[in-house]
């Protein structure tokens, strides 16, 4: 090993890794393509612009998701916080006549609060992610209709949509939102101290405990993280019905995951990328929206999203070497080739 | 003449970057113990794969019986009775003993597999671990596993066998009991048994040939009648193996700069203390489930429960968490790198920034790449890091360079305590001496080291003190001319030197047959491999 040059090792892994990221890009181009031929309209400046209007929500929940995939846990209370902090931000606005602003704001703080519920659950009482995520979206998604009987708020105040749900020079609002969140993702997961501790806690937790990296800490600002995003995400979809329905954010729980999971976000940990993310969530959403051109059922469309994300998974798999159809799994074993996969000689 | 039971011709494997084999062939007979000896990273790992049929060669062919098998996948494989014993067992913990035998057969073999059973069981009480049928797997230790694992390799019509440093968590005596049942099976039963360790006094004891790989090509084929464990380490490197000497043994007079009492895990007896002078190297002797490993992890905090009251350079430091100290400047490299040392899919130079807090920080916030890579590439440098591109994931480098890395993250940070747990298990021997090296230099420094270690002559050779450490208690201290084999298994072990005679003793023996003198060991002017001059 020692006799090849670092450099001749060097570049292959990195080329690989860019066909693997690269492989989400070219899905989503032909996608659009094909789309395009098969309806025209799809690829008008308007109708894009609904598409990504439409993936936004998903792109700005799913962003938060993609941290806490990263460190290996799941959260399955996204929706349901979108929906709380939903209703009770209408509320505080429609009946507590709070400004928009601070509406925005108390929303995001409860979307934070109720992420470091799930931290604390999922640290300090040790329940797993799936486990402890599983019972707070049922008490957040119960909280939301016990806050308002059930019932939706309506005529939210004219400002609070004009905030989310508007126009600059062209470009929605939303759009402008999710833009801003992702570089922040993005800066934090790649360029900072904390990113890197993420990383490493999905990556091997034992290891990022014994190098002194605090694990609860970078745990907890996941979850709150999700949390916050979350809180965003609904109030999103706020401003676009201009009401609060106490289960609008059910619907983004399980295409949240879709788009970080087609997107690349290994539920193993230790893998996902913030772009991948924007890009599942506007594949989703071109779909949703090709499918509606087509005038393909509307039922049709969660078979379609299912398959998808089956699908994205699969080929990301595959390019690490199916394990049924080829001998040779796991590409970067090079040093010390493989414990594990000899050990299928035994089963 | 009967045609060979294994031959493998000219075989090359390559990995992206990497070629792992380059055109090995050997034979192998019924009843031959073949040794393949080789570093780390000489390619023996990717030839068990091949064998076992989970990698498939870019070139050469695998003969069974006169057989050429060209579709040769696992299934196959194990239909042919090749079997691979993984150095880590692969066995599951929650099933049962005899569960685990069967794990992997068919229904008629399950039907018509009692007698195999039995005999597996018989084979794993003839090599010194009697165990229940019904036994859950957890309840087994290490080293029951590991014999459980030879035991099932060899049953169920098995005809070749490849063993993956079986012994690894074994004592000295059980590994002679286990080496010796292995030649009985494998003579009595024509078994052709494909051997590998990187332990020389094993492999001259078991093996009746030894194939040695280098860079991926067979470099020396011999029976082992007409070589020497020298010779054999010498093919392996490719050079003239030094034994290790400490270049700058403690200062006596040197000041204490780590002390540590009080220390305390759920899982142990009594509270321990330790103290380490500035540039002294303190070993750690003991049985594997002694407790070393949960003494080092006490210190700093890694389990709950543990206690420890600690202070350097004569200063109390409050510890409460691995985070506090690592701002104390304690090192802790821990025994199983790729679980806890390293987070492997990433970049080494970001494993190696994995201690930072900010020290690595380019503007405001945010980490600087490059300062990162720098830091690692002057780690690497000094260490002589091979390959030396810190770009590169942590998987690819070989197990002394991945345990380079483990340091790395600690020497870069100023940590003047460095606690080593097995610092060179699964390490080649070339790497091996980089580390003591690397051990020796960090103690000429100033700092204070701690090495707990079950490689003997590797304790004896980099210590300026050695503790013995026995169910959970330090039983000894061994310095100067008592630190040798002989004082320190005899400790390890609990048993009495005046009495080589009694039952325990050849346990003791079978670790070093001519160095016992049964004389006091205060006495014993052998001094083992010490080599403080």
């Amino acid at each position: 090993m020692s006799s090849a040059t670092p450099d001749g090792i060097a570049l292959r892994p990195r080329r690989q890794i860019n066909f693997q990221a690269l492989g989400i890009y070219i899905a989503a181009i032909v996608l659009f393509i094909v789309l395009g031929l098969l309806n025209p309209n799809f690829l008008t400046a308007g109708n894009l612009r609904d598409v990504a209007v439409s993936a936004s929500v998903n792109a700005i929940i799913g962003i938060g998701l993609t941290f806490v995939i990263i460190t290996g846990g799941i959260d399955l209370s996204v929706g349901a916080i979108a929906s709380f902090v939903g209703i009770v931000s209408a509320t505080l606005m429609v009946n507590g006549g709070i400004p928009p602003a601070m509406g925005l704001i108390a929303g995001i703080i409860l979307g934070i609060v109720c992420g470091a519920v799930n931290g604390l659950l999922i640290t300090k009482l040790r329940l797993p992610p799936f486990i402890a995520t599983l019972g707070t979206m049922s008490v957040f998604q119960g909280c939301a209709y016990v806050a308002t009987n059930g019932k939706p708020v309506y005529d939210v105040p004219k400002e609070f949509v004009l905030l989310l749900n508007s126009y600059v020079v062209g470009i929605p609002v939303v759009v402008i939102v999710v833009a801003v969140v992702a570089v922040g993702a993005g800066l934090l997961l790649r360029k900072t101290v904390f990113g890197q501790n993420v990383i490493a806690v999905g990556g091997s937790e034992e290891t990022a405990w014994l190098s002194g990296v605090r694990v609860h800490r970078v745990k907890i600002a996941v979850y709150c993280l999700a949390g916050g995003l979350s809180a965003l995400g609904g109030l999103v979809i706020v401003a676009r019905i201009n009401a609060a329905q106490p289960d609008a954010g059910s619907p983004y729980q399980l295409t949240a995951i879709a788009a970080a999971v087609i997107g690349g976000a290994n539920l193993m940990g230790g893998e996902g990328r913030i772009a991948g993310t924007l890009v599942g969530a506007v594949i989703l959403g071109a779909l949703t929206n090709g499918l509606v051109l087509l005038n393909v059922p509307s039922f049709y469309e969660q078979i379609v999203t299912g398959l998808v994300v089956l699908i994205a998974v699969s080929l990301d798999q595959g390019s690490k070497g199916w394990p049924m159809l080829k001998r040779s799994n796991k590409k970067d074993l090079t040093a010390a080739p493989p414990t594990a996969s000899t050990s299928a000689v035994r089963s | 003449m009967a045609e060979h039971l294994l031959v493998v011709r000219d075989i090359a494997k390559s990995f992206p970057g990497v070629r792992a084999l380059d055109g090995v062939s050997f034979t192998l007979e019924r009843g031959e113990i073949r040794t393949l000896a080789g570093e780390n990273g000489a390619g023996k790992s990717t030839l068990l794969g091949i064998l076992g049929g989970a990698l498939r060669p870019d070139r050469g062919s695998i003969t069974i019986d006169g057989v050429r098998r060209m579709e040769y996948t696992s299934r196959r494989a194990l239909a042919e009775g090749v079997r691979i014993a993984q150095q880590e067992p692969a066995i599951v913990p929650q099933l049962s003993v005899e569960q685990n035998l069967l794990l992997g057969l068919t229904r008629q073999q399950r039907k018509a597999s009692a007698a195999d059973i039995d005999r597996a069981l018989k084979d794993v009480a003839q090599m010194g671990f009697p165990m229940d049928a019904r036994t859950p797997v957890s309840r087994l230790s290490p080293a029951q596993r590991h014999a459980l694992t030879i035991a099932r390799a060899f049953a169920f019509g098995a005809k070749i066998v490849a063993l993956d440093e079986p012994t690894t968590s074994m004592l000295e005596h059980n590994v002679a009991e286990v080496l010796s049942r292995v030649r009985e099976i494998a003579h009595g039963r024509g078994v052709g048994v494909i051997y590998v360790s990187h332990k020389m006094p094993e492999v001259m004891s078991v093996s009746d040939t030894v194939v040695v790989l280098r860079d991926g090509k067979p470099a020396f084929d011999r029976p082992i009648t007409e070589t020497s464990s020298d010779d054999i380490v010498r093919r392996m490197v490719g050079r003239e193996l030094l034994s290790f000497e400490r270049q700058h043994p403690v200062d006596p007079a040197a000041p204490v700069h780590f002390e540590a009492s009080g220390v305390s895990h759920p899982t142990s007896s009594a509270p321990l203390s330790i103290s380490v002078k500035k540039g002294e190297v303190v070993g750690i002797a003991g049985l594997v489930g002694s407790g070393r490993t949960e003494f080092l992890r006490s210190i700093i905090r890694a389990d709950e429960g543990s206690r420890a009251t600690v202070s350097i350079a004569g200063k109390p430091v409050k510890i409460r968490s691995p985070r506090d100290s690592r701002t104390a400047g304690i090192a802790f490299i821990p025994e199983d790198r790729k679980a806890q040392g390293l987070v492997l899919q990433t970049p080494a130079y970001a494993n190696v920034a994995l201690t930072a807090d900010g020290q690595l920080n380019g503007f405001g916030p945010f980490i600087s790449k490059k300062k990162q890579i720098a830091m690692a590439e002057a780690m690497g440098k000094r260490m002589s890091l091979r390959p030396a591109n810190v770009s590169l994931n942590a998987r690819q480098f070989s197990g002394g360079n991945q345990q380079k890395l483990v340091i790395a993250k600690w020497i870069w940070l100023g940590a003047t305590v460095y606690l080593f747990d097995e610092p060179t298990k699964g390490v080649d021997v070339g790497g091996k001496v980089e580390i003591y090296e690397l051990i020796d230099q960090l103690a000429s420094e100033g700092n204070a080291v701690i090495v707990v270690s079950s490689d003997l002559p590797e304790i004896i050779s980099i210590s300026d003190r050695v503790l013995v450490m026995r169910a959970g208690e330090f039983v000894s201290e061994h310095t100067g001319t008592d630190i040798n084999e002989h004082s320190i298994v005899t400790n390890a072990m609990g048993v009495s030197s005046e009495s080589p005679q009694n039952e325990a003793a050849p346990a003791a023996s079978a670790t070093s047959p001519d160095r016992i003198d049964p004389a006091d060991t205060g006495a014993d002017a052998f001094g083992a491999a010490k080599g403080t001059s």
